[in-house]
């Protein structure tokens, strides 16, 4: 276990190193320049002496091996730099947006398992039946439907027929619970909805698998109650995947929400995110992106391990 | 018969709701009749964030928007009546007969919100620093001053502004609402200390800032106006989301949107608040036009400029866009129905500008011809990725120029790209790009015809241009000014150097509790919000 | 271990040496799999639409009628028409071409040569397998939206950059999926006795490892079509998807058409309503194909 546990440790490097260098790259190859937006914005009165001092001011004429250095150095000691277009540290921007996202994360996450788990137990129990049918339909619906139509859609029939408009500020819930709650009510329902759809499909197909195998058959024989079999033996035995599967889709929800937020006006992550590609604030970018990169791969990185743990047989691959 | 009925019923809809607007904004949204109501926060909803807190570094109404109830100006262009100029921190000002000095009278006991006094040394470095900026500051509008040699402060009281040569402008642009006066004790520490803080004089003091949420500021009860401001403080929430912001005010959640909704959404609270809103209806001191690439074939060719601009039916784009994307106005290079607009009896004879459309197409189509291009041609329109209204005007310039045989594809542009790859840096054939300034001013709109001049997207070069401007720049007779400018627009849009598209207009949405506020034809200015109360529901 | 390599490999010859007819294969599809038919009959209807979208629209999806703007669904025009006057109907059934094209192209293009890398990567194994690994991990790992965000401001507004923009995320999605099933079938005897045989490895990995990874292969690619047609959407709302004027689904949804919803919901709704349905089609069809390839999930 413990050569196992080192060997998945070591291999994270080169994964964040990557992502590291890509993201660097991706910046400097997309067109456009910051100094340029800064100084000209929409009037566009730029006097190319300024821009070259504006280019040297934000380091942005040092070579370009030298810029990926400093910035790698400033990661390793766990400073992100300072945003380009703000001119506030990267870091103190990341934490006005970090609570709602991680809230709206947890909360979706939390809606999408409390959707999926009893639909994909039920789907499952009764594999090609109506029940089985009408449970895809709904998971499989929720997925079809492009978040930001049915966002506004949703917040337009609210204003029309009662006048109700969601709230403009993040309160946090140990402030005001019901404010928070206001505002976080539509979207953690609809991103929790949309994202049960897998998560009732990964229940469903891995409780049939289960289903299949012969213990749960001799269960079935010894004349258990068939509920009880299936939430004894079976559940706990396909739990593992679709606990996978939830911790990867958390890992994805704290900044991959970019419609959504921008829609219901949360000031989150992902907007965040998109917001510093557009001004091309490469600090910005590279540190979001690789804290979401890094998110992702210490929760593959625990979901393995924990895998490990209960199969032994993974070790020795 | 539907078709017909369909046409009725939009006449019909257009006629309603240009009765509808019509006296909105005539009428007195103001309601300067009643007794003004203390307290009271303002809740407003903008667009965008800035990217820093200092004016004099920014050209966003994100920017001045939040701020502008945070400072004081020199002067300032009268909230109720634009573009009328009146002191602010200044109380009088005498200009030399010879128009080389321009000296100011600065109002006594006025303090700054960390208590100390605005005296005219805090001016003098206001201005310095706008006009001479020190190494790493930028100052975008620096050009607008080229005629100030320098800036004195005799005494406590008194500001001169020395001239090389005399300035039509210098008072319009000492009325900027960029222009915020900052203690010079900061600046001398820190010239960029105001972008991430704020020092003022107004109304109100800064209170806070998220980033992306919401921005607030409270009453200065030491405010140097007696009895202002009325509110007890303002607030604005940030959602990029336009259908968000216009729901916020239908739901109550914020009372006024400063800069523009869409008609349609508009219309949609109109409905739903009735008489609880209200709408004012601006021009805008601003217009959206297509730039032609000079220097790249085949604009180098006068016939082929010509031929697009004479393609562009304006008067049906105006009737067309206008519902869409508030693009109103056919005008020439200043905004139409000022004094410094070319007239449109003279308009009117200009290609492009001709009354009859089908008239326009044979022209151009002739053009083409003789310049080689019998079978049409092919070319790239760079555009932003916004919706309203560059893309709107994009479909419609489109389907227009298809009809004298040039096909145009639409490439949109992140704002980034736009600028970098395209408007500013000259990598493009054609390109949709505004003219917005925050005031009327000859100078402000037409130094961007010059040679050389950072703002000249078309990127040509006219002798004759850059004369004229000079000597209207230093014409201090409004009569004498008033020709050159004229004779200026005539000579650009005669060359068919740029192609001017439709003047914009706005709709100022506010909830009708929101009193003594008028809508300017500029989102820049009047947004300093001291007079502005608000009533009991 | 040893029974999954065989049921794998035993649906795959199945699927090769087809011993029922196509037709008893698409009856008895229609018949075990309701719903998966439906899918498979929203798509053949998508198809046949978006094929002949010249004969059946009634009008030219680009043209502008400056008297009928914001019409309201008629005889004329049974969708409406937006706010150039344009037939809404016309433009959706032109969308579909889109919708189509950005769907094919840019799940076929992300899977197979996900799969390609994927089979690759396990039939190599060692240093190339550890360093492909890698690669796809830090795809993986790279926020999808954000790389289809880049790539589709580098490349500029086209559809054929938006589906670059999307088959790239796909790419490690798929590789990681073929990689694991080639692993099992590297493992088989039969596998090892070609080698043996002298075959070359390209050869090798072609003809024999490919064959038998079409299952999951195929899954994926079902899997990743509706949320392809989904992703241009959203690209197209945050500004970087196809250009006006053409007639994309997800152009038609984002810009104004949701602030005109209340003047004219024929604008947003119709063609909502023909992504979410397009979609469901893929998904519906998708998920019943890996219910019926899955030896593990076959029915009772």
């Amino acid at each position: 276990m413990r050569t196992y546990v080192l060997k998945r440790l070591l291999l994270v490097v080169p994964t964040l190193l990557g992502v590291a260098s890509l993201v660097f790259v991706i910046m400097r190859v997309i067109p456009g320049d910051v100094a340029l937006l800064i100084l000209g914005g929409d009037a566009g009165n730029v006097d190319q002496k300024q821009l070259v001092a504006m280019r040297a001011q934000l380091g942005l004429d040092q070579p370009l091996l030298v810029q990926f250095g400093t910035w790698l150095w400033g990661v390793l000691r766990l400073d992100f730099g300072t945003s380009l277009w703000t001119g506030q540290p990267v870091t103190e921007e990341l934490l006005i947006r970090l609570p709602l996202s991680l809230e709206l994360a947890l909360l979706a996450t939390l809606v999408s398992v409390l959707i999926a788990i009893p639909l994909g137990m039920l789907a499952a129990v009764r594999q090609d039946t109506w029940v089985d049918y009408a449970v895809r339909i709904v998971s499989i619906g929720g997925l079809a439907i492009p978040s930001f139509w049915i966002g506004i859609l949703c917040i337009l029939a609210l204003v029309i027929f009662f006048g109700w408009g969601p709230p403009l500020e993040f309160t946090p819930p140990w402030v005001d619970p019901w404010a928070n709650l206001e505002m976080m009510l539509w979207p953690v329902l609809t991103v929790g909805y949309r994202y049960s759809a897998v998560t009732t499909r990964m229940t469903r197909s891995t409780l049939l698998e289960v289903l299949r195998e012969d213990y749960i058959r001799t269960a079935w024989a010894k004349g258990l109650r068939e509920r009880a079999v299936v939430i004894r033996h079976a559940l706990k035995n396909a739990m593992l995947p679709v606990v996978t599967l939830i911790g990867t889709e958390f890992a994805f929800l704290i900044g991959g929400l970019v419609v959504t937020e921008t829609v219901f006006t949360l000031n989150g992550i992902g907007r965040f995110v998109v917001d510093a590609v557009a001004h091309r604030d490469y600090p910005v970018v590279q540190a979001l992106v690789f804290l979401i990169a890094f998110s992702f791969v210490v929760v593959n990185l625990l979901v393995d391990l924990t895998y490990a743990w209960f199969d032994p047989r993974i070790r020795y691959r | 018969m539907a078709t017909v009925l369909g046409r009725q019923r939009m006449l019909c809809a257009a006629v309603l709701l240009a009765l509808l607007l019509v006296p909105l904004s005539v009428a007195d949204p103001a309601g300067a009749a009643e007794t003004p109501r203390r307290g009271g926060v303002l809740l407003a909803v903008i667009g965008a964030d800035p990217p820093s807190l200092d004016p004099h570094q920014e050209s966003t109404f994100a920017n001045i928007q939040l701020v502008a109830p945070l400072y004081s100006t020199l002067l300032q262009i009268d909230p109720y009546e634009y573009p009328k100029i009146i002191g602010d921190v200044a109380t009088e000002w005498k200009i030399a007969p010879d128009g080389l000095s321009y000296t100011f009278k600065i109002r006594p006991g006025i303090v700054f919100h960390d208590g100390s006094p605005l005296t005219a040394a805090d001016v003098k470095a206001t201005y310095d620093k706008i006009i001479f900026p020190p190494e790493g500051v930028r100052s975008i509008r620096k050009q607008a001053y080229s005629a100030v040699a320098s800036v004195e402060a005799p005494d406590a009281g008194t500001v001169v502004f020395r001239l090389k040569f005399p300035s039509a402008s210098l008072l319009a642009n000492l009325a900027s609402p960029w222009n915020v006066i900052y203690p010079k004790k900061y600046l001398d520490k820190d010239p960029n200390y105001f972008k991430t803080n704020v020092v003022g004089s107004g109304p109100f003091k800064f209170k806070s800032y998220t980033r992306g949420s919401s921005f607030e500021g409270e009453r200065n009860p030491g405010y140097f106006v007696k009895d202002r401001p009325y509110l007890d403080g303002y607030k604005f929430f940030i959602s990029p989301e336009t259908s968000v912001r216009a729901a916020a005010i239908r739901s109550g959640r914020a009372y006024i949107e400063f800069r523009d909704l869409p008609l349609s959404e508009v219309d949609a609270i109109k409905k739903q608040l009735g008489d609880k809103v209200v709408v004012q209806q601006t021009p805008m001191v601003g217009q959206f036009g297509i730039a032609m690439n000079n220097t790249v074939k085949p604009f180098t060719d006068i016939r082929v400029r010509k031929a697009l601009t004479l393609g562009f039916d304006r008067y049906t784009a105006g009737r067309v866009l206008y519902p869409l994307t508030g693009l109103r106005d056919v005008g020439p290079l200043i905004r139409p129905g000022t004094e410094w607009a070319l007239p449109p009896a003279e308009l009117e004879t200009i290609p492009g500008f001709w009354r009859d459309a089908e008239k326009s197409r044979a022209e151009a189509k002739r053009l083409l011809a003789e310049a080689g291009y019998p079978n049409g041609l092919k070319l790239v329109l760079k555009n932003r990725n916004v919706k309203l209204p560059y893309q709107d005007l994009a479909v419609f310039v489109i389907q227009e120029w298809r009809k004298i045989g040039v096909e145009v594809e639409n490439r949109p542009l992140e704002t980034a790209s736009w600028f970098s790859d395209g408007r500013d840096t000259g990598n493009f054939e054609l390109i949709i790009a505004p003219t917005v300034e925050f005031m009327d001013e000859p100078d402000q709109f037409l130094n961007r015809y010059t040679t050389g001049a950072p703002q000249n997207w078309s990127r040509f070069s006219d002798p004759a241009v850059d004369d004229l401007f000079a000597r209207q720049a230093r014409a201090v007779d409004p009569v004498e000014r008033r020709k050159l400018v004229h004779q200026l627009q005539k000579r650009v849009l005669e060359q068919a150097y740029y192609m001017p598209g439709l003047w914009w207009s706005r709709r100022v949405v506010h909830l009708a509790k929101v009193k003594n506020y008028v809508a300017p034809p500029s989102h820049y200015t009047n947004q300093k919000l001291q007079d502005v109360w608000l009533s009991e529901d | 271990m040893a029974t999954r390599v065989v049921l794998t490999h035993g649906t795959a010859s199945a699927t090769l040496a087809p011993r029922l007819t196509l037709a008893d294969e698409v009856v008895k599809f229609v018949r075990t799999k309701p719903l998966g038919a439906a899918g498979a009959a929203i798509i053949l209807g998508m198809l046949a639409v978006a094929a002949s979208a010249h004969a059946l629209a009634p009008y030219d999806p680009y043209r502008a009628d400056y008297g009928l703007q914001f019409a309201r669904p008629s005889l004329e025009h049974w969708f409406g028409t937006d706010e150039f006057g344009r037939d809404v109907l016309s433009r959706i059934m032109y969308g579909a071409r889109i919708a189509l094209f950005v769907g094919f192209t840019a799940s076929f293009a992300g899977c197979t040569i996900g799969a390609l890398l994927g089979v690759t990567s396990a039939y190599l194994g060692g240093k190339v397998d550890l360093l492909l690994e890698r690669l796809m991990d830090v795809l993986l790992a790279f926020p999808q939206l954000i790389l289809a965000l880049a790539i589709a401001s580098i490349l500029g507004p086209a559809v054929q950059n938006v589906v670059i923009a999307i088959a790239i995320p796909i790419i490690p999605r798929a590789a990681r999926v073929v990689r694991s099933a080639a692993l099992s079938v590297k493992e088989n005897v039969y596998v090892e006795a070609v080698h043996a045989l002298g075959a070359s490895r390209p050869r090798v990995m072609l003809q024999h490892i490919m064959p038998n990874v079409m299952a999951p292969y195929i899954i994926i690619v079902t899997a990743q079509l509706g949320s392809a047609i989904l992703a241009e959407a959203a690209l197209s709302y945050l500004g970087l998807g196809a250009a006006e004027p053409t007639p994309s689904w997800g152009l038609m949804l984002s810009g104004s058409a949701l602030s005109y919803a209340e003047k004219a919901p024929w604008m947003p709704i119709f063609p909502g309503l023909a992504i979410s349905l397009g979609v469901f089609g893929f998904n519906l069809f998708g998920d019943s194909l890996r219910d019926a390839l899955d030896p593990k999930l076959r029915g009772r």
